[in-house]
């Protein structure tokens, strides 16, 4: 049975409809992320989850309950909220002790619940603090530690990151993930942040503009992506998108002419055109004498460490590479590249859906 | 904010204390004329030292039965405060959360109530109560005040509620609370500083009120401020008395407002101090 159900879920205000009858399926245990850009419905979709929005049409289950009429308060779900709404009126231990009235618990439970949640999340010296008396990391220790210590069926959280620093930022994504492989309830996070997304999820749910672009877990979603969407959304920097035209076993553009990867022998048209996508590490410096080596101007090196990414021109496309550091040429220059065919994807310039498959 | 220069300091102490010698000033001549004999009560220049006299203060309370009249005016306005603090809370509440496109002209409706002259409604309210048979009983005020005191508490504390985030209320609902427990524990306690103020305007105005007070009921209802006015009369007016009934009428207001004012304070600055 799945924890978390939509079928063909819908949500209009008004006569605007910002979520496009989507489904999507949760298992018990999984954390699972929507990602997506501003605005595509992330947030809209999780308070339907948690009933403070009203589906419009579909069907929303939880534990294989239909819970579309079923008030937010009888859901059992906890929710972590993304500017952490705690009570300012109330101390830390206040704040978790009105999360856990409603379950009528005896105060010897109370006060386990709350010392365990402490211990786990770190909060020992902070229960007699106000929220006003807390940094931002603290307080969102403190949501989560709210919202633990209910032991909901579901956790829902909504991008519980984005108020905290960079390195913050890194350490409370891993104590989240620690958080989940300790307690195995099952999550549903949003974020637009594709490291997160990547980090955290078994299962990542890409939206754009209230539709699911795919299902997948990050492999997947990073190796196979559906469509040229997913492709360019997912990976930093962004996957390379070049148009070009299948001709005679080729695949042509300005500046470019490649062998068809063998994966797509005998599946392209001849004269169909399509998209090349391939990733930043998928171009890399050509051996002497390789087949289909691309001569490419460097405009500009970013040195990143290990890695370097080359902005280079080739024919009228700007592309992006990314090669190790050492050796690496210098603006100006002329390098020698190769496609690595195993990596090469391709899309209905029309559609947008991939070819691979 | 910036700190104050020494011309400026100078300035707003300069302005503060002109401002209390105006507000002072008054309660000053009613506290002095109150312990001051009766025979130079009236000396010009105002005789500044004097051996104090309770006299007035003894016949204010033996002469007539004053401590009914305060006990009356206690039970007006506090009576009409917690009437009203409660219901306007609530209807407040209502009026900021529940989405409806006539809901501001319900909420103006409401405030319109409050636009009556007073003098205007006299008479209607004298024939309907004395046909309810509560004329000279402090249900009768409580009810008038009241009228007066709800839209001002829906004004201001819907102000208070609209500024009370909506995601903790989302927060509490999530975490299994109903409806009566989040406005209780989450919306009411944040909303703290707009019932202060709404308690001190409904007493104050409950207290003070005259025209209602006078027409409204007879020996038995009395309120103070009317009782004062008593000790004026065709042949003479007792001034001793009137000061001292004037200055214990002051006593419960401001009891009331220094009680308040820890959230006071807060309240009416809230928004300039966010
Ligand atoms: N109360 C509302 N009334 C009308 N439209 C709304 C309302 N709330 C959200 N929307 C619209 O619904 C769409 C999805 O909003 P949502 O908040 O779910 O986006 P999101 O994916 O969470 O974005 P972000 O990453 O910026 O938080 C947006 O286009 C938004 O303008
Ligand atoms: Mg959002």
């Amino acid at each position: 049975m799945s924890a978390i159900t939509l079928r063909s879920v819908v949500k209009r205000y008004g006569s605007v409809e910002v979520v496009h009858g989507i489904d999507l399926d949760v298992e018990e245990g999984e954390f699972v992320v929507l990602l997506g850009p501003s605005g595509c419905g992330k947030t809209t979709t999780l308070r339907m989850v948690a009933g403070l929005e009203d589906v419009s049409d579909g069907e929303l289950s939880i534990a294989g309950r239909r819970v579309n009429e079923v008030a937010p308060k009888d859901r059992g779900v906890a929710m972590v909220f993304q500017n952490y709404a705690l009570y300012p009126h109330m101390s830390v231990r206040q704040n978790m002790e009105f999360a856990l009235r409603p379950l009528g618990l005896d105060a010897a439970e109370v006060d386990r619940r709350i010392q365990e949640a402490a211990g786990i999340l770190g909060l020992g010296e902070l229960l007699a603090r106000k929220p006003a008396q807390l940094s931002g990391g603290q307080r969102q220790r403190v949501a989560m530690g709210r919202a633990m210590v209910r032991t909901p069926d579901v956790f829902l959280f909504d991008e519980p990151l984005s108020n905290l620093d960079a390195k913050l930022r890194t350490q409370v994504r891993l104590e989240i993930g620690k958080l989940h492989n300790r307690l195995g309830t099952t999550v549903l996070y949003v974020t637009h942040d594709q490291v997160e997304a990547m980090t955290l999820a078994d299962k990542i749910v890409v939206m754009q503009n209230g539709h699911i672009e795919q299902v997948g877990t990050p492999e997947q979603v990073y190796a196979h992506p559906n469509n040229m969407f997913v492709a360019s959304f997912i990976g930093s920097p962004s996957m390379n998108m070049i148009p070009a035209r299948h001709e005679g076993g080729r695949l042509r553009a300005e500046g470019l002419d490649l062998a068809v990867p063998s994966r797509f022998e005998g599946k392209l048209p001849e004269g169909q055109d399509v998209v090349i996508g391939i990733r930043p590490t998928g171009l890399q410096r050509a051996e002497p004498g390789a087949a289909d080596a691309v001569v490419a101007r460097v405009e500009v090196t970013e040195f990143l460490g290990n890695e370097a990414l080359l902005d280079i021109r080739v024919g009228d496309h700007e592309l992006i590479a990314e090669i190790p550091a050492a050796g690496r040429p210098a603006p100006g220059d002329e390098v020698s590249l190769t496609f690595d065919p195993s990596v090469i994807h391709l899309f209905d310039p029309q559609t947008g859906a991939t070819l691979s498959r | 904010m910036n700190k104050p220069s020494m011309q400026q300091a100078i300035l707003v102490y300069a302005l503060l204390g002109i401002a209390l010698i105006v507000f002072l000033t008054p309660i000053y001549l009613i506290a002095s004329s109150s312990v001051k004999p009766s025979p130079i009560m009236f000396q010009r220049p105002p005789a500044m030292l004097f051996e104090p006299t309770f006299e007035h203060y003894r016949d204010l309370f033996t002469m007539r039965p004053f401590g009914k009249f305060i006990m009356n005016s206690l039970m007006v306005a506090l009576g009409s405060t917690a009437f009203s603090v409660f219901f306007g809370s609530i209807a407040a509440y209502a009026i900021s959360r529940i989405k409806h496109k006539r809901m501001n002209d319900i909420a103006f409706w409401i405030l319109s109530m409050r636009m009556f002259p007073p003098i205007a409604v006299v008479v209607p309210y004298y024939i309907i109560f004395k046909t309810a048979g509560l004329l000279d009983t402090p249900l009768a005020l409580i009810i008038v005040y009241s009228t007066a005191n709800i839209p001002l508490t829906v004004w201001l504390m819907k102000g208070f509620f609209d500024e009370v985030p909506r995601a903790l209320e989302e927060a509490a609902a999530v975490d299994g609370h109903g409806l009566i427990s989040i406005f209780w524990r989450v919306t009411l306690p944040l909303a703290a500083p707009g019932l202060a103020v709404s308690a001190v305007f409904c007493f104050i105005f409950s207290w003070n009120e005259f025209l209602f007070a006078l027409m409204l009921t007879g020996s038995e209802a009395q309120t103070a401020t009317v009782a004062v006015m008593s000790f004026w009369s065709s042949d003479a007016v007792q001034w001793g008395r009137i000061m001292a009934g004037s200055f214990v009428i002051l006593i419960p207001g401001v009891v009331f407002v220094l009680t308040c004012q820890r959230w006071l304070v807060r309240g009416l600055t809230m928004g300039s101090v966010k």
